[in-house]
């Protein structure tokens, strides 16, 4: 402090310094805790020595009393504005472990301080400085951090398992740590390789992450010593450019390479570790990476250890599996070949043939066979409980009785023995639980026992009950056992040696098996002997179930006697007695008997399905010779196959064997409906298949254990039969009775599967019963690519199939062979009685050929109805073109039509022209070999295409069918076309003929339809019939009179046609003749009716007459038979011109002919028509009537030719009318025009014409005014200016009425002036916007029109 | 140019006015002849308007022309033209009476 030259600073001299600061600094220096202060205006830095030696290093003293700005320019960005509150707010601040960079020692260092800045104030109370009091953290708060990084790497090892998890672990708690290890790389070693095995801080691929090293090879990235020593790399070099800084501002300067030690050997490998540029490595951070890497490394250890055992246990466990297996595989091997010698010895035994000797000798290996099989069964008892694989199934079962049952199994034997057998057995009054196969050994097992030690007295068997137990003893009074060997006697294997006994046979593992059994049971079984005296053993079984496992309990079954597995026991004790031989030999009477059992009512069909050669073999000599009909599989897939094609009475399956077993072949069987009923004998041999076939029960109907003897296959067998036959009796009558329906017959499951056919079903569509179930989508369907119509046909079928109750359709399907069938199927839903489920149960029947002659017959009908429809001859080619493209779908039509001296013309159904010689080359000689060939007579011509020739009016057509791929052109459809075109050649002929009618009755027509020049007010309208195009009667007429009047005609003479057309001609000529001559409606159609009476094809003419007087709108008219005119008025009432009317012209010639009056009053509409115009199918006239009546009054407002378009378009029907159609449209009083010279002098006049036509008009006499006004300003104005140079020239005015409105237009020749230079015209122009709802000046060089409209109250 | 028939008969009355009846259609071939008939008069001049079936903007034109000298009296069909004319606000119209 003292050696500053405090004048120098802010402060001044020590001695000028205030009271406030000195004791400021006085407290400062004298506190040993580290503190530093700011005063005065620059912050002059102040700060003990404490603070010294932890904070300020090197920077003393050079800091002291410059500007803390200047002394902490490093941080300032952190503590500056800190400083700057403590002064403004005069509140100090706290901050707990901030981590500022000092550079004390020369370099940048990561420190951590606490400190709180407090406000220094002056003899006024400003804060003019502040104090810091700092502790530095540094050192707590990175030992905290690697503290957390090493607890965390050794937290959890328990759930790592392997070296990868191990290193996925550590990785992940490394990575949370880029404080100190801003990147560390993971390298084990395998070999004189180290391999990356993990990396935190950097990414995959950077040059530093080198995947590989070799150890020792030079100029590798991490120079790797093999040792037990930390090295430190500098990674200053390019190589290391790039090197990820982990949390810091720059990267790692340094990095530690730490081996990952192992005991007792060579490292696992290293640990690569950024280190931290911001701390020294000390001791602290050498050893938490030392520890770091003795984690990892124990981490290892444990993980390879882990994965030794366990490969140790999965080793051992699969040492298990193959003994298993291996067990399993044996009892197979062994069990077959047995059964393959006991059975031909049975044989043998029983042949008449066999002599005495021969049959001994027999005797022997028979013997010796159900020995070995005996011995086979105990060894694979045992390894299924070793493998905990006895599937035990417990029922309640009356111990007593069943435990007496077996006993007596074995009185013949030990009576024989010359002992007694005292059974002792009352009943327990409660069920035991128990497997009776196994209960079956440990009785038998121990009466056997008991037999094989005693020579004198007896055996007994007691049942009773103790407590809550069930006990049973077996006791002898044999030989007994000596008291040293009891502990050892249920030991497997160990036997009894030098014991007297009637056997030395036996293997030691009886009774061991006996404890083993009984023990599942959840019982004890206890020896107690005495040498000489005899020997007990006692079986104590707990009553109830609940020591047993409950997946294991079963209910009772019904008592079922002791199975097979008693007779070895019996044939065994029995040859220990004196008279053995008796037991064994084949009785006189078993001699008399052969094997065979009796003959069944009639022969059965067996199916035998082994894979076995020999046993095959043997089985089906055995069944053929007892008189079945046996056919055989080599597997279960042929044997399903067979079965479902001809399903056999019963079929006996091997358990194993290829493609498909016994249990897949079973539940296959029993999955159809055609198969489930047959019986299924099981033969098994493999001992886990033994106890699944309990499970199996339900489905298989019975079941034989390899090794058995001949006659009890048979017994079962035969027992099976009878048993399905008479249980099937009532499916057999039913699937006969389907069979011979000539229907086909199906079933559907509930997804449309279907389950069950009969013949007929094979017979139409080829699939037969093997294929069953077909699934949907049936292989019957039309493909959906090449034929998507049918089969959309067939799946819209399938849809009612799945969804309706019942319900019937016609689809087309695929035979088999390839070739379309059509069926119509019929089906009702249906309750299946056995298994609840809803099926559907359909018949259907071959109709192709009916489908065939239907298509035929509606081709040609629709054929012709597309001739019938064309217009003309071109129209019915090219329809019939289209008609033929609809019928063969998807092809291509053309026609080709040869004429003399052209091209040959094509065309295709859309009636565009084709050009011959772009067609391909085959094709067309294809056509020319048609058009050289006879007529009428389909031809194919490859696979896909197919043609045919007619008779065309031009020449000779060739029809040109392209069917496309996969079409074949089938006999029927060569029938169909063959048809079809006969029919065109006449419907070609027909339109050739009608389209020469028309053309010549058009241009009749024309010329005799009508006058040229219609007076004005008339329009007039005439349509041909459209389907087809004719022309007809009808017509209309206007005949100028000479006193001014009128005459109007409409008639239609009967027919259509030119014929017709021809007699309207006439007609129309007279009319007109006859009104000229003498302008009376009624006698003129009295004259008519005589011209008719005379003219042929004019009778029943009728015809509309009338005389109009256009000035007055005075009508004069009679009807012959004519519909009535119509008249709207035009406040909407309307009149029918219904007076005057009488026959059709010569009805009734020389009858007189009334007439009627009529006034059509000012801007009504008549209408006069032919009743083309208001007839239709199915509708009243009146109707029609009543409608055109509507359409004349909705064109109220439009001009007469508007008002005809508009009532055409109103009336013409869809499609066109189907009656030519005449009629005439007249508004009263006709449009008034005038064309006059340009002069004043005819203005008067022109008003005076106008004033009488607007009379007419009945206007109200203001309008009637305002109209006048406005043409008389519009003429003025076209005098004045339009033609002032050239006075003159025409004006127009034409003034025409509507119902509402009045139209008034008058056009010039010239120009109008602009702007107007007289006032006075100027005042005109306004008079015409006044006296007019619209006013259209259009000035152009041709001249103005003056177009204006008014309004009519 | 032929001019449209009119027929003007004066007269005078006691109060000194002249009373011009005319008869017939006036247009711009006779717009003329209303004009000088006006002028001739001493005004005022009551114009009796009863019989004329027509008139267009040629005779408005006249009237407007002399509307300081005179009255006038006319039919009823002629009643709409003077009106939107706007002669009726600048001389006394009065509707003859019917007949």
């Amino acid at each position: 402090m003292r050696a500053v030259d405090w004048a120098a600073t802010p402060l001044g001299a020590v001695g000028d310094w205030p009271q406030s600061l000195r004791t400021a600094v006085g407290i400062l220096l004298s506190s040993r805790f580290p503190m530093w202060m700011a005063w005065g205006p620059q912050l002059t830095f102040f700060c003990n020595d404490a603070y010294r030696r932890d904070t300020l290093g090197h920077k003393y003293p050079w800091a002291l009393g410059r500007p803390a700005s200047q002394v902490w320019a490093e941080i300032w960005d952190d503590i500056g504005p800190r400083i700057e509150t403590v002064l403004t707010t005069g509140r100090a601040t706290w901050d707990e472990a901030l981590l500022l960079f000092l550079e004390r020692s020369g370099y940048q260092e990561e420190t951590y301080h606490t400190f709180s800045y407090s406000p220094l104030r002056d003899e006024s109370g400003t804060a003019v400085g502040m104090l810091c009091v700092v502790s530095e953290d540094t050192t707590r708060v990175i030992s905290e951090r690697r503290m957390a990084t090493l607890r965390d790497l050794g937290s959890d090892f328990s759930i790592v398992r392997t070296q990868q998890e191990l290193l996925t672990f550590t990785s992940r708690q490394l990575d949370r740590n880029r404080w100190d290890l801003p990147f560390t790389l993971t390298y084990l070693i395998d070999g004189t390789t180290a391999r990356l095995a993990g990396s935190t801080g950097v990414r995959t691929g950077h040059p530093a992450a080198a995947p590989a090293i070799a150890l020792g090879g030079p100029d590798q990235v991490w120079p790797v010593a093999t040792g037990v020593d930390d090295q430190l790399v500098d990674l200053n070099s390019p190589r290391y450019a790039e090197l990820p800084a982990g949390v810091w501002p720059l990267p790692p300067a340094q990095a530690m390479i730490v081996p990952l030690l192992r005991h007792g050997g060579a490292a696992y490998g290293f640990i690569v570790a950024g280190l931290n540029r911001y701390r020294p490595l000390d001791d602290g951070y050498r050893s938490f990476l030392e520890l770091v890497a003795g984690h990892v490394a124990t981490g290892i250890a444990s993980a390879r250890s882990y994965q030794a055992q366990q490969r140790r246990a999965e080793e051992l466990a699969e040492l298990d599996r193959a003994k298993t297996v291996f067990f399993s595989n044996i009892s197979h091997e062994f069990r077959t070949p047995l059964t393959l010698i006991m059975g031909p010895i049975e044989d043998l035994r029983r042949h008449p043939d066999t002599g005495p000797a021969v049959r001994a000798e027999l005797d022997v290996i028979h013997r010796n066979g159900l020995r070995l099989g005996k011995l086979v069964n105990s060894l694979l008892d045992f390894s299924r409980l070793e493998a905990g694989r006895m599937q035990a199934s417990y029922e309640p079962v009356d111990l007593a009785a069943v435990t007496a049952d077996l006993a007596s199994i074995f009185r013949s034997a030990v009576e024989k023995a010359g002992l007694r057998l005292v059974v002792d057995c009352p009943p327990l009054g409660r069920p035991v639980h128990l497997d009776r196969g196994m209960w079956e050994k440990v009785i038998l097992n121990l009466l056997s026992n008991a037999l094989k030690f005693t020579f004198d007295g007896s055996v007994t068997v007691t049942v009773r009950g103790s407590g809550d137990h069930a006990v049973v003893e077996v006791t002898d009074t044999g030989i007994g056992v000596a008291a040293e060997e009891i502990p050892r006697l249920f030991e497997r294997f160990h036997r009894i040696e030098n014991a007297r006994s009637r056997s030395n046979e036996g293997s030691g593992i009886g009774l061991a098996l006996v404890k083993e059994l009984v023990a599942l049971h959840g019982g004890t079984i206890v020896a107690d002997s005495t040498e000489g005296e005899g020997t007990r053993f006692t079986i104590s079984i707990p009553f109830g179930s609940g020591h047993l496992p409950a997946a294991a309990l079963t209910a009772a079954t019904s008592a079922a006697g002791p199975s097979v597995a008693a007779e070895p026991y019996v044939q065994e004790a029995l040859r220990w007695g004196p008279g053995h031989l008796s037991a064994e030999s084949v009785s006189a009477a078993e001699q008399a008997t052969p094997l065979l059992t009796p003959q069944l009512s009639r022969p059965a069909s067996v199916l035998i399905a082994d894979d076995n050669a020999d046993m095959r073999d043997y089985l089906a000599r055995l069944l053929t010779a007892a008189g079945y009909h046996v056919s055989t599989a080599v597997d279960g897939r042929q044997a399903l196959a067979q079965a479902r094609a001809t399903p056999p009475e019963l079929i006996i399956s091997d358990v194993m064997m290829p493609q498909l077993d016994g249990m897949q072949l079973l539940k296959a069987l029993r999955a159809d409906p055609r198969t489930e009923a047959v019986p299924v004998v099981l033969l098994s041999a493999r001992a886990e298949q033994e106890a699944s076939i309990e499970g199996l029960h339900a489905g298989a109907d019975d079941y034989l254990i390899k090794p058995f003897a001949a006659a009890e296959l048979l017994a079962r067998v035969r027992a099976n039969v009878e048993l399905a036959r008479t249980r099937n009796h009532h499916a057999r009558w039913r699937t006969a009775l389907i069979d011979s329906l000539q229907e086909a017959f199906f079933v559907c499951d509930g997804d449309g599967a279907v389950i069950e056919i009969n013949t007929a079903f094979t017979d139409i569509l080829g699939y037969g019963p093997q294929g069953l179930p077909y699934q949907p989508t049936h292989p019957w369907w039309p493909d959906a690519d090449t034929d998507p119509h049918a089969h959309h046909e067939v799946a819209t079928a399938f849809d009612t199939l799945l969804h309706d109750a019942r319900g019937s359709y016609t689809i087309p399907v695929v035979h088999r062979q390839g070739h379309r069938v059509w069926v119509n199927a019929t089906f009702n839903k249906a309750q299946d009685p056995d298994s609840g489920r809803t099926v559907t149960v359909g018949t259907f029947r071959d109709v192709t050929a009916e489908h065939h002659a239907i298509q035929r017959d509606s081709a040609i009908a629709a054929l012709n109805v597309r001739l019938t429809q064309a217009a003309d001859l071109a129209h019915a080619a090219t329809g019939a073109l289209t008609e033929l493209q609809r019928i063969w779908r998807g092809a291509q039509a053309w026609g080709v039509v040869f004429r003399a001296a052209t091209p040959p013309a094509v065309t295709g159904a859309d009636g565009a022209p084709l050009d011959w010689a772009q067609l391909p080359e085959d094709h067309r000689d294809a056509i020319t070999a048609l058009r050289d060939g006879p007529n009428l007579t389909a031809t194919a011509s490859g696979a896909d295409r197919a043609g045919i020739r007619l008779e065309h009016p031009h020449g000779t057509m060739v029809i040109w069918l392209d069917l496309g791929p996969d079409r074949p052109f089938a006999e029927h459809d060569r029938l169909l076309l063959s048809l079809l075109a006969a029919s065109l050649a006449q419907g070609l002929a027909r339109a050739h003929q009608i389209d020469q009618q028309r053309e010549t009755a058009l241009a009749l027509q024309r010329a005799i339809l009508g006058p040229a020049q219609l007076p004005h007010g008339f329009a007039v309208r005439y349509e041909p019939a459209a389907t087809p195009l004719e022309v007809g009667g009808d017509w209309y007429d206007t005949i100028a009179l000479p006193d001014g009047r009128i005459g109007i005609v409409v008639g239609d003479c009967v027919g259509r046609g030119l014929p017709a057309a021809a007699v309207m001609g006439q007609l129309r000529s007279a009319c007109r003749a006859l009104l000229l001559q003498d302008p009376s409606p009624a006698r003129t159609l009295m004259a008519m009716d005589h011209f008719a009476a005379a003219t042929t094809g004019a009778v029943c003419t009728t015809v509309f007459c009338g005389v109009l007087d256009p000035r007055t709108g005075h009508l004069t008219y009679a009807s012959a038979g004519h519909p009535p005119g119509i008249i709207a008025h035009r406040d909407g009432r309307t009149d029918l011109l219904d007076g005057g009317r009488s026959l059709p012209l010569a009805a009734a010639p020389g009858r007189i002919r009334g007439q009627a009056e009529h006034v059509m009053p000012a801007r009504a509409t008549m209408m006069l028509y032919t009743d083309g115009l208001v007839e239709r199918r199915r509708r009243p006239l009146d109707q029609g009537i009543a409608s055109a009546t509507t359409t004349l009054h909705e064109g109220r407002d439009a001009d007469v030719d508007q008002l005809a378009t508009h009532v055409m378009d109103q009336l013409t029907p869809e499609g066109g009318f189907e009656d030519d159609v005449a009629f005439l449209v007249y508004r009263h009083p006709g449009p008034l025009q005038m064309t006059f010279p340009a002069d004043a002098g005819q203005l008067a006049p022109v008003r005076s014409a106008l004033r009488d036509w607007l009379r007419r008009c009945e206007l109200p006499g203001d309008t009637a005014h305002g109209v006048l006004l406005a043409a008389g300003e519009a003429c003025a104005n076209a005098i004045e200016h339009g033609h002032r140079d050239n006075p003159g020239e025409p004006i127009e005015l034409r003034a025409e009425a509507f119902a509402d409105r009045l139209r008034l237009v008058v056009a010039d020749t010239g120009r109008w002036k602009s702007p107007t230079p007289n006032p006075a015209r100027g005042r005109g122009v306004g008079l015409m916007r006044t006296m007019m709802q619209h006013v259209n000046i259009n000035s152009g060089s041709a001249g103005t029109t003056v177009d204006m409209y008014a309004r009519i109250p | 140019m032929t001019a449209t028939p009119l027929d003007v008969s004066t007269a005078r009355t006691e109060d000194g006015s002249t009373r011009l009846t005319i008869c017939g259609e006036i247009d711009m071939t006779n717009s003329a002849r209303l004009a000088e008939a006006i002028s001739s008069a001493s005004a005022p001049v009551l114009l009796d308007f009863a019989a004329v079936e027509y008139l267009d903007s040629a005779g408005l034109a006249v009237l407007f022309a002399q509307a300081d000298r005179i009255e006038l009296v006319a039919n009823r069909m002629l009643l709409p033209v003077l009106t939107v004319s706007g002669l009726t606000e600048l001389i006394s119209v009065r509707e003859a009476p019917a007949g």
